[in-house]
């Protein structure tokens, strides 16, 4: 058996197409994380400015002044601090961007000319304690990395596609008249794919990783993500997570993704006469969601959130709710991958062990 | 051992490929001869339990190959008329693969595929990756993947498509070796191939079995239906096609003999001879090749 999840493997990673795709996704997560962090942008309110490094560096020097517990204290201070030097000309100060720390302060405590707009820390976030440090490293990452486990996710659906359906084109005739053709072999496929998948997201998430600790070191990841700087999608998860949290999630449901997109094109694969159809369908099937006229407002998207796309795309997922402990709604993905994967199993062997040799 | 098929049918929508075979294969070489359609190829893969009969059931020694499982799959060895492979493997990999799928131990499988690849001459292009590979030597592989488990049923269909003179020679060698005490069926449209080796012949058309036996035997089928024509060389093309011509030679004396299948002497001048498989073949699937 294990030879033959080997023989699998070595199948699967021996496309020329897969190592493209590999190759693809490093570089895709090496130039977006790359490009990140040289259009970084930051201003200290006083003389220090600058994009790339040096903005990394204002924006954690910054941070390191306010860092700690958010108090009303340190809000007035950063008001202080942060307050606009010149005219706005009628913009409003929430979308005038200085540095992280500035802009994160603006989006929940100013008004529209920059002043304080009379919320207390508890009135914003309730009677959470948040911490505030240099996150927007990190967020920036996460947000990269939604693109990244999207495209891997396809990934994964083209390496997996021909698994079985490949063997239709002629070497079915010899497999499945060997001994364990319908038995282990197709055992050994589902194995191999989804350990396949397994090591593709682990790899690219560990480059991502790698990446970011290089770019932004260890900084960041006990704050809070309700204490993001303005226009990042995390700001909007309304619970009191930090960092190191959010990237924990978004790493388990690039995973339970992983899982999941392999379960369903496992049976198109087995079930498609073609690799081209089982991969077109199943692209489709991942993407579908997508089209679906269902507001995140609407109680069926509690169950539309939990499709395997929405893992990669993690907010809308993070934002549906939290369970008892403090652990989100999210953590449902792992029973959903395991249903999917379950699935996938169950029918891709059967209908491997089937099938019909024309 | 043997291997029977019980009212075997095979229908694909309203067309039906095997009519209802009824045939006890015991050891020894079997060659399948029929014109493309005859329903060979699906007669084949009943046998090697990759397509399920409309009705009817083939047997093992008494016992439903499909109940026998993956003990029938263990006795059984197939070459395919067209095969699969992996263009990224060597030809040593996928012999190791396949010894996989077959059950085979890693040691055995290693010595077992050596010596195939001797024994269909590939063993210097054993590292080479089969996509480097021509047909012919693909095909040898396949004969190699058939013979890794010393398959009891050996179905090999079409196995000497593909080969030059000397490989369908070393071919006839290594199947005449192994066929002892086991069952080989091989189809192919090179009739001399069978003609060689197999003890006995199954002819198909339009999924029946039209004739089953030793060649000696069926050929008799036809004793005074093939004649020996000498005509004026100038003549012979039009001759050729005025009949059931399975041969054509010149002579040195501005004629040609032409070798006629008919059921009355064609020429006033024709000679009856001995009918070989050749002639049997044309006899009965001349118009099948026409088609």
């Amino acid at each position: 058996m294990k030879k033959l999840i080997q023989f699998e493997l070595r199948k699967i990673f021996s496309k020329r197409l897969t190592q493209v795709i590999f190759a693809a996704l490093l570089l895709l997560s090496v130039l977006l994380g790359f490009s990140t962090y040289q259009n970084m942008y930051a201003f200290d309110g006083i003389s220090n400015e600058g994009t790339g490094r040096t903005a990394v560096e204002i924006d954690k020097s910054v941070a390191e002044k306010y860092e700690g517990a958010l108090t009303d204290e340190k809000v007035q201070q950063m008001m202080t601090d942060f307050k606009p030097t010149q005219d706005l000309h009628g913009m409003n100060a929430a979308y005038l961007y200085h540095n992280a720390m500035q802009s994160a302060l603006f989006r929940n405590f100013s008004d529209l000319d920059g002043n304080w707009n009379g919320l207390r820390v508890s009135d914003v976030f309730g009677s959470e304690e948040i911490k505030i440090g240099y996150t927007y490293g990190w967020l920036k990452t996460s947000e990269n990395m939604v693109r990244v486990f999207i495209i891997l996710s396809l990934s994964i659906i083209i390496m997996t596609a021909p698994v079985f359906s490949g063997e239709y084109g002629g070497v079915d005739n010899i497999i499945l008249t060997s001994k364990y053709g319908r038995t282990k072999c197709a055992a050994a496929k589902i194995i191999g794919s989804i350990l396949a998948a397994l090591i593709m997201t682990a790899t690219i998430s560990t480059i991502n990783f790698i990446y970011a600790f290089m770019l932004y070191g260890s900084n960041g990841l006990d704050c809070s993500i309700l204490f993001a700087p303005a226009g990042f999608v995390e700001g909007y998860i309304p619970f009191n997570i930090t960092c190191g949290t959010l990237l924990k999630y978004q790493i388990l449901l690039a995973f339970t993704g992983a899982v999941s997109v392999t379960g369903v094109t496992l049976i198109l694969s087995a079930v498609c006469k073609s690799q081209m159809v089982a991969l077109v369908a199943s692209a489709a099937i991942y993407l579908f969601p997508v089209i679906l006229p269902v507001s995140e407002t609407s109680s069926l998207f509690r169950i539309i959130a939990l499709l395997p796309l929405y893992h990669a795309q993690f907010i809308s997922l993070m934002s549906v709710g939290q369970m008892s402990n403090g652990v989100l709604y999210a953590i449902l993905a792992v029973p959903v991958a395991l249903i999917f994967i379950g699935i996938g199993i169950a029918i891709s062997r059967r209908a491997f062990a089937k099938h019909q040799v024309s | 051992m043997k291997l029977k098929t019980i009212d075997l049918t095979k229908k694909f929508g309203s067309k039906t490929a095997v009519k209802h075979l009824n045939i006890t294969l015991s050891n020894g070489v079997y060659g399948l001869l029929g014109a493309n359609g005859a329903g060979k190829t699906t007669f084949m893969r009943l046998l090697c339990n990759i397509q399920t009969p409309t009705s009817g059931k083939i047997v093992l020694d008494g016992k439903n190959i499909v109940t026998l499982g993956e003990k029938y799959s263990e006795l059984l060895g197939y070459l395919p008329q067209h095969f699969g492979y992996y263009p990224e493997f060597t030809a040593l990999d996928f012999l190791l693969y396949i010894s996989a799928l077959k059950g085979l131990s890693e040691k055995n499988a290693k010595k077992k595929s050596k010596q195939l690849l001797e024994a269909v001459g590939l063993s210097e292009e054993s590292r080479h990756k089969i996509k480097t590979f021509s047909g012919g030597m693909k095909q040898r592989l396949g004969i190699a993947q058939a013979m890794l488990n010393n398959p009891h049923i050996l179905i090999l269909d079409e196995p000497t498509a593909g080969l030059d003179p000397k490989e369908r020679v070393r071919f006839r060698n290594i199947i005449s070796a192994f066929a002892q005490d086991r069952i080989v069926i091989l189809s192919t449209h090179i009739v001399s191939d069978v003609e060689f080796i197999a003890e006995e012949i199954i002819m198909m058309k339009s999924g029946e079995i039209i004739h089953f036996g030793k060649p000696q035997e069926i050929t008799s089928e036809i004793d005074g239906q093939v004649w020996e024509c000498t005509v004026p060389t100038a003549h012979a093309e039009k001759c050729a096609a005025a009949f059931n011509t399975s041969n054509l030679r010149n002579t040195d004396r501005g004629e040609t003999v032409l070798r006629i299948i008919a059921d009355h002497p064609p020429m006033e001048n024709a000679i009856p001879i001995r009918p070989n498989l050749e002639d049997l073949y044309l006899y009965y699937f001349k118009g099948d090749a026409e088609k």
